[in-house]
């Protein structure tokens, strides 16, 4: 498995594929909210379309490549879709954001103009709870050519 | 601790049947086991790099692959199956949609599985692989309780074959929300209009009231070479509330499932 570019193994397939992201990688932007598929706040690119990492067994996804929140940008360069979301104040708590900074990220590489409805789509599975989605989108629509 | 095993071909798949449960996209089972379901050993279905494609179209039938993920399956159907499209597009969310599969939903046996009215609409197959070689069952026949199936231990299901529509199809669902909700009700819907617009091989398939996807014979026999009327309107939805015996859960009453059918039907028959 590739994650974020990098070649790693995993010892135990059986692990979720969250739990090795966070405590064997040491990889936190993907959350885990909920556990159960419901929240997105641990969505992952594999092989680029998004997933929920709370779902998906290490062994599963051994040979695919792996982008988390980390791999978007890097610490000195921000992906535009963080740039967006800090000038559209679409953070607030943060906890969804680095699922739905994924979620994004992944439908422009796919759709670099998505429509408001592809937008919408792409942000089924990520739950805010305390930004609301209305700052989320403007900042999409910003970046979105 | 659980094992995870990962068969990346048919014949390793074959090898390893019975030997532990299977999993696909994850996204009942993962579910279920961080609930306290104990499985000791899980087998991966989601690498089998020789099976077949997501969607084969032959004459006159849709091959949809078992283990392939729905959003695979909505991209290689291309606007044929609306009713199964339909279903596939409403399911979960994208996340859901690029892990879960036909197969998964189909063996979990809920009541509301949304790919299945759509699929008993159609009077689809699947074709169920085991180490005696292969079998055909009726969709319809392969649930036989919530959370029970007709599939032995060391039986899988590869494909779903899904005669192409002669007429119309259509499904549509109540669930608390448009994204993400386990339906209330389901229906699907299947039938041709001859010159004097009468309907003609009428299948309905309704979820989430019984304990498994039903048809609904009363309604079929209401709408049956009958253009549909309001008097014919009204009679089908009528015996459609007789036909299913929906129950009280926390999603919904069953006076309400009873209701909601109905008006379903009637937006089906209007659309
Ligand atoms: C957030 C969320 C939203 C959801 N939304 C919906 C929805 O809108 N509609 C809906 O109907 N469901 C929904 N579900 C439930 C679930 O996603 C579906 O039932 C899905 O189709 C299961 O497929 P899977 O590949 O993930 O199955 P898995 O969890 O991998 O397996 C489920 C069961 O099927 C068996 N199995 C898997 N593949 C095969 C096979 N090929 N042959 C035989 N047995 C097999 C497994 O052993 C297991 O018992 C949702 C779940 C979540 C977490
Ligand atoms: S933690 Fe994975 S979807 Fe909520
Ligand atoms: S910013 Fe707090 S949940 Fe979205």
């Amino acid at each position: 498995m590739r994650v974020n570019g990098t070649a790693v193994t995993t010892p135990d397939p059986a692990r979720r594929l969250l739990d090795f992201l966070r405590d064997d990688l040491g990889l936190i932007g993907a959350k885990e909210g909920c556990g159960m598929g419901e929240c997105g706040a641990c969505t992952v690119l594999v092989d680029g379309d998004p997933v929920c990492s709370c779902l998906v067994l290490v062994g599963q996804v051994a040979a695919t490549d792996v982008v988390t929140v980390e791999g978007i940008g890097d610490d000195h360069r921000l992906h535009p879709v963080q740039e967006a979301f800090v000038d559209h104040y679409a953070s607030q708590c943060g906890f969804c954001t680095p699922g739905v900074v994924v979620s994004v990220a992944g439908l422009l590489a796919k759709n670099p103009r998505p429509a408001e409805a592809d937008v919408r789509e792409a942000l089924e599975g990520n739950l805010c709870r305390c930004t609301g989605y209305q700052a989320i989108f403007r900042a999409v629509a910003s970046v979105a050519e | 601790m659980v094992e995870l095993a990962t068969p990346t071909t048919i014949e390793e798949l074959r090898a390893l049947a019975g030997s532990g449960r299977l999993i696909a996209g994850g996204t009942d089972i993962l579910v279920q086991m961080r609930d306290g379901r104990d499985e000791p050993s899980l087998i991966d279905v989601s690498n089998i790099a020789d099976g077949a494609p997501a969607v084969v179209i032959t004459a006159g039938v849709a091959e949809l692959s078992a283990m392939a993920p729905i959003s695979a399956i909505v991209s290689g159907l291309a606007g044929r199956l609306p009713a199964v499209a339909a279903s596939a597009r409403l399911f979960g969310s994208l996340q859901i949609r690029n892990r879960a599969t036909f197969g998964g939903n189909l063996a979990n046996a809920s009541p509301a599985a949304d790919m299945v009215p759509p699929l008993v609409a159609a009077a689809a197959h699947v074709v169920v692989e085991g180490p005696g070689g292969s079998r055909q069952v009726p969709v319809a026949e392969l649930a036989t309780g919530p959370g029970r199936t007709a599939l032995g231990p060391d039986e899988w299901i590869s494909l779903i074959r899904v005669p192409l529509p002669e007429g119309e199809d259509g499904f549509l669902k109540l669930g608390g929300r448009s994204a993400m909700a386990i339906s209330i009700v389901s229906l699907a819907w299947r039938w041709s209009r001859d010159e004097d617009g009468a309907l003609r091989g009428v299948r309905l398939a309704l979820g989430a009231v019984a304990p498994t996807v039903v048809r609904a014979p009363g309604a079929e026999a209401a709408l049956e070479g009958r253009a549909p009327s309001d008097d014919v309107v009204v009679a089908a939805v009528e015996a459609l509330r007789g036909d299913i015996a929906p129950i009280d859960d926390v999603r919904a009453s069953a006076w309400y499932r009873r209701e909601v059918a109905g008006d379903l039907l009637r937006e089906a028959l209007e659309t």
